[in-house]
């Protein structure tokens, strides 16, 4: 007797029912030195406790890294990472890179020509030419 | 904390509309969120009496700060609407008449609610998207003012159909009659493009760098509602007109 394999009745899919962000972890590298690091200092002082208090899914590390310039890494679900270098960028435009980060979904960046995407078979079917009335021109 | 057929019933009467709100509005904020609706539910004979002043900010009621340790009283983070502010709660649609229902379209109407997988050609800004529960949409912009993880319901449909039937709109189908809701899942971006731009008689070049943001989201069901839940809701059965909207079945 073949061996039958079990076939899945669901797939998940992120969003349907429970939704998880993408982004797990967000790292925070500056130099203490570094020029470049000047405006990382800034938001890792001023705004980086607010973004952590709205965003407690993510977790999130600072740590030094001397003689380099500034970086924020996310690491994601699907075991990928990004990572954006923010050197002499002011406060608030590193916090529009951290926010590109948390929203972003960890995929490489592709090119799409379609909007929507399924995994559902078609809803109306298959056309066929022996099925159906026939219909005047 | 309030519950949210509370609110609504003061909502609606401060604001002297259409009585029909109400009960349109809620049977689908009920199945959103269940867990929150239920545990209200349990509150509700508690709040009523003194939810009588609906100005105050929901986590100022007694009962929120139970359930919510002190020190994070002044930042909570909103996770339900219950949450939010009354000031800022997504307005509901208002109505100036009921939902207005053929005959025909009424005894049409079970055939398609009962033919399961359902597709919806829902449209926005003007463009439409075929969907179905559970697809993937990267819109082709970036939507301004949401947040990933927010749930819209899409209300624009120019068709509506199962298998063997569909319920086409002339433009569009009133949004009564269904419900397609979609969750903000994040934002997405396209590789970076350059496109070099030349002139005539000259050796410079100019790059042209363009990467654009979009808006990814994933649709949460697609539901056609019964004749039985519309009559619920305060539609209206009219005499068939030449115009109006009928199902069509395949032939």
């Amino acid at each position: 007797m073949p061996v039958k394999g079990l076939r899945t009745v669901t797939t998940a899919q992120n969003g349907v029912g429970a939704f998880i962000h993408q982004c797990k972890r967000l790292d925070f590298h500056y130099c203490k030195y570094g020029g470049s690091s000047r405006g990382m200092l800034a938001f890792l002082t001023q705004t980086l406790p607010n973004f952590a208090r709205e965003n407690p899914q993510i977790e999130l590390r600072v740590a030094p890294r001397p003689g380099k310039h500034p970086v924020i890494k996310g690491q994601y679900v699907n075991g990928r990472e990004k990572a954006i270098c923010v050197r002499n960028l002011e406060p608030i435009d590193i916090l529009k890179k951290a926010m590109i980060l948390k929203d972003a979904s960890g995929d490489k960046l592709k090119r799409t020509k379609k909007p929507v995407t399924s995994i559902n078979e078609s809803v109306r079917g298959i056309w066929s030419p022996y099925h159906g009335d026939l219909r005047g021109v | 904390m309030f519950s949210r057929s509370v609110l609504r019933s003061l909502t609606s009467d401060l604001r002297l509309s259409a009585p029909s709100i109400s009960t349109i509005s809620l049977p689908q904020r009920a199945c959103l969120h269940q867990t929150a609706s239920l545990r209200n539910a349990q509150q509700q004979s508690q709040t009523q009496s003194s939810s009588l002043n609906p100005e105050t900010p929901l986590s100022a009621t007694p009962r929120a700060q139970e359930s919510i340790p002190e020190t994070s009283i002044h930042n909570i983070i909103p996770q339900t609407r219950d949450d939010i502010p009354l000031a800022k709660q997504p307005v509901a649609p208002t109505f100036t008449s009921p939902l207005e229902v053929t005959k025909s379209l009424m005894a049409q109407l079970p055939h398609l609610v009962g033919q399961t997988p359902h597709y919806v050609t829902a449209e926005i800004h003007a463009r439409p998207f075929l969907l179905t529960a559970g697809d993937h949409i990267r819109l082709p912009f970036l939507m301004p003012k949401v947040k990933t993880g927010d749930i819209l319901r899409f209300n624009r449909a120019s068709a509506l159909g199962s298998r063997d039937f569909t319920l086409k709109g002339s433009p569009h189908i009133d949004e009564r009659l269904f419900e397609c809701r979609v969750r903000v899942i994040g934002v997405e971006s396209e590789p970076l493009r350059i496109k070099e731009k030349t002139k005539r008689r000259q050796r410079h070049t100019k790059q042209a760098r363009s990467k654009h943001r979009y808006t990814t989201m994933r649709v949460m069901d697609v539901r056609v509602k019964s004749p039985e839940e519309l009559l619920k809701e305060g539609a209206v059965v009219i005499e068939d007109a030449a115009d109006s909207p009928q199902i069509e079945a395949r032939s």
